[in-house]
């Protein structure tokens, strides 16, 4: 896999250092296997063998019918087409502005003849000065953007009083699924393929109300410093490929990805999709930006939800008891409970309501017949209150989401069970635990995939796969009396399990609900209901099923974090029995790159009681 | 998650090519920056407030409006609830963006804003006044108005 990958890099390495050749010498085959252009057609090294495959799956996309796996065939066809007479929206020129302003550039061509009304009007209308990248904080509740989601957001000129940014034009990359595609097929062909990837051009504000009033996604912007031409570059490119098929994966070509190919595009030589490997989380993606220089400027909108919050925390405990009795219809808009106030508190109760009625309809579906007269009146009689502050808007988190610890997670540790001692290692890809540091993620919110957990007893050196987690999602959401999320937790794998006389690795799912409530702001205690089912042929009908309880405590602060709780679990198929555990994990954090951690759990299970004590560091790259 | 679902459809079927409704296609350009703006194909919202039924093909205002109040009143028709929020506390950033559309100087923003907090009440009568209607209302609010007026003028 590596080699092809170095083989292109050297290539353009090549090319990168040898600018003072006479480029019409170079023969079209090695100019076809430069950087620029292997990117213009989103060209990649084959992982068998030497050749080429573009990731574009649209026969509209290539002009030459070997195109798709023959950057030199496509460049030639590419280099005919662009050189034939004629004018028009249909002439290759037109269709492939990018591409013909990189060769023309590059073999020293005069300029195209060709003009293009569709492509004038279409830069025209977008009327870009600059490009901003926007990212939508991660949201467990939607398989697709667990790890977040980005777009770019082209922004018009600043300097004039036309300018709004609501209603700047956005591209971006997504999975065109089907609509009666259930959620399991939809992660499904996610992951192995099988949706189209459609690149769409909305309005911001569109945009505004997918993910932040639906999703109550915070978003961060961040406006990049790419120059005009860049710009143009850009813009030529994305209308090379709008409307054109990319198949869709989640982990590798996912929205993250081809926006980081069309930054390498505008901006040559800065190879942004070569930090991508195995995957691309868009947090990922926009720390390699900032890592790049890429960012001029960050901006930070709170989603509704988060907006929300905030201004029922900047009420008096009396108000917000106000706040919720007018929102529940106990209390009059007009009756004298408001009247009283000062007209600056008044507005400030009124605002907050109007706003928690909003987000309830939205998240919990209030119904229309009452939510909307009561908003009437709310907003008649606010807008009666005039020269008030408006609603504090929520200062942007200290640590952005791409200034959190970084994804991928080695741990070693040293620990014992029972009576035998043994070394770990821990491998984690993606993402985050409740123990990891909180800073740059979701309160309460885990999302692990594919961690290998491999033990080595050193009683009788055996090395054990201990536990290999596929994915494990716990979303743990403090509810208090304006907000009722629910609590919920899922995951499979293989992990060992006693039958009693032996630990056998066996295959698992578990998933539990339940409610959080927060104690102070770092410590929430949370109750969950779970069930697991377990699959072994060692087990008397070849598989066993629990259900269980899981009641805990957890903080998470910069400093350090902690997970105690008491969990049991009712073996009710093969053997009829309990599992009960009182466990305590706590985490000191160096920074957001290592943590020390530690871990204590005792069991009584098949009538006796055994201690597991593990400590060990974490490190996150 | 369902909604999310959608939402990821919406994306795929929103796509720049749009069969634009109703008169004047270049109404439907907010001004100088949106040629390819897809309209009321929104992720739809439980609005809680205002009707969002204001059809740009039966179009309540006609065909001889000026383009920015046809620019207005589409984003009226998908943003109404924030409007409305906007309008009562009497500043906010889809209040900015009407008057862009509208096309308001700076110096006139003040008195545009005062305007509509002043006559809330009057631009939306009750909760199930339309888009449209409150686009009417504000239309003919600002046409009674000597520094507005000249922003609406067919």
């Amino acid at each position: 896999m590596r080699a092809p990958l170095c083989f292109a890099l050297v290539l353009s390495g090549l090319a990168a250092t040898t600018p003072t050749l006479a480029t019409s010498e170079l023969p079209l085959e090695s100019i076809a296997l430069e950087r620029d252009w292997l990117n213009l057609g989103h060209y990649h090294a084959d992982t068998l063998g030497s050749g080429f495959t573009s990731q574009a799956d649209d026969n509209e996309f290539f002009l030459s019918p070997d195109g798709k796996h023959s950057p030199y065939a496509e460049l030639v066809a590419t280099l005919d087409a662009i050189q034939q007479p004629g004018t028009g929206d249909s002439h290759a020129s037109c269709r492939f502005p990018a591409r013909d302003q990189w060769l023309r550039q590059r073999l020293d061509l005069p300029d195209s003849q060709a003009t293009c009304p569709a492509y004038q009007e279409w830069t025209d209308t977008l009327n870009t000065e600059s490009v901003t990248l926007v990212f939508a904080a991660s949201y467990l509740n939607s398989p697709s953007s667990m790890f977040g989601h980005t777009f770019i957001r082209l922004d018009p000129p600043s300097d004039d009083h036309t300018t709004d940014l609501l209603l700047a034009n956005t591209i971006s990359y997504a999975a065109d699924a089907a609509a009666h595609d259930s959620e399991f097929l939809f992660a499904y062909k996610g992951i192995f393929g099988g949706y189209p990837g459609i690149t769409t051009v909305q309005p911001y504000y569109e945009k505004i109300r997918l993910y932040s009033d639906i999703e109550h996604r915070d978003l961060w912007e961040y406006q990049l410093n790419l120059t005009p031409d860049e710009v143009d570059t850009m813009l030529a490119h994305a209308w090379e490929i709008q409307g054109r098929n990319f198949d869709y994966y989640f982990f590798d070509e996912n929205c993250a990805y081809r926006l980081l190919a069309m930054i390498d595009i505008a901006r040559p030589g800065t190879n942004l999709i070569d930090e991508v490997n195995t995957h691309a989380i868009p947090s990922d993606t926009v720390r390699w930006v900032v890592d790049k220089d890429l960012v001029a400027n960050i901006h930070y909108r709170p989603s509704a939800a988060t907006s929300i919050s905030y201004s029922l925390d900047q009420l008096s405990e009396q108000q917000r008891t106000l706040a919720a009795a007018i929102a529940y219809g106990y209390v009059k808009v007009d009756g004298p409970e408001l009247a009283q106030l000062e007209p600056q508190q008044r507005s400030s109760v009124l605002d907050a309501t109007y706003d928690y009625i909003r987000y309830q309809s939205e998240a919990d579906s209030w119904p229309r017949e009452f939510a909307a007269p009561l908003s009437h009146q709310i907003l008649v009689a606010r807008s009666q209150i005039e020269q008030t502050d408006v609603p504090p808007t929520p200062p942007a988190p200290e640590i952005r989401d791409d200034q959190g610890h970084d994804t991928f997670r080695m741990s070693l540790s040293g620990g014992r069970w029972d009576d035998r001692n043994f070394a770990q290692l821990t491998l984690r890809p993606a993402y985050h635990d409740l123990l990891d540091p909180p800073e740059g993620y979701r309160q309460g919110a885990e999302l692990e995939f594919l961690r290998l957990d491999l033990r080595y007893y050193t009683d009788n050196d055996e090395l054990q796969l201990e536990h290999i987690t596929g994915v494990s999602i716990r979303s743990l959401s403090p509810r208090n009396p304006f907000f009722s999320p629910l609590s919920w937790q899922v995951g499979f794998g293989g992990r060992r399990t006693d039958t009693g006389t032996e630990r056998v690795l066996a295959p698992y799912l578990e998933g539990g609900a339940g409610g959080s409530w927060n104690l102070t702001s770092s410590l929430q205690a949370f109750a969950m209901a779970t069930a697991d089912l377990e699959v072994d042929d060692d087990f008397r009908r070849g598989y066993d099923a629990a259900p269980g309880a899981d009641l805990g405590l957890l903080h998470q602060s910069r400093y350090a974090s902690v997970l105690a709780g008491i969990k049991t679990k009712a073996w009710i198929v093969s053997s009829q029995h309990r599992q009960d555990q009182a466990y305590l994990n706590g985490n000191l954090h160096f920074g957001r790159s290592v943590s020390l951690f530690a871990e204590f759990t005792r069991e009584h299970h098949y009538d006796r009681y055994r201690n597991l004590w593990q400590v060990g560091l974490h490190a996150y790259f | 998650m369902k909604k999310l679902i959608a939402g990821a459809i919406l994306l795929g079927a929103s796509t720049v090519t749009f069969a634009q409704p109703g008169c004047g296609v270049g109404a439907m350009i907010f001004k100088g920056q949106s040629g390819v703006a897809p309209h009321v194909l929104a992720a739809t919202t439980n609005g809680t407030f205002g009707n969002q039924t204001f059809g740009m093909t039966s179009g309540t205002l006609g065909c001889n409006t000026n383009q920015s109040v046809q620019s207005m009143a589409m984003y009226m028709d998908s943003n109404v609830d924030k409007i409305a929020r906007d309008m009562s506390r009497g500043e906010g950033e889809n209040l900015d963006t009407l008057a862009v559309l509208l096309n308001i100087e700076p110096a006139d923003r003040d008195t545009f804003r005062g305007l509509l907090q002043d006559n809330f009440a009057s631009i939306f009568p009750s909760s199930e006044t339309t888009s449209g209607e409150a686009v009417e209302a504000i239309v003919s609010l600002m046409e009674q108005n000597e520094a507005l007026a000249k922003y609406v003028a067919a």
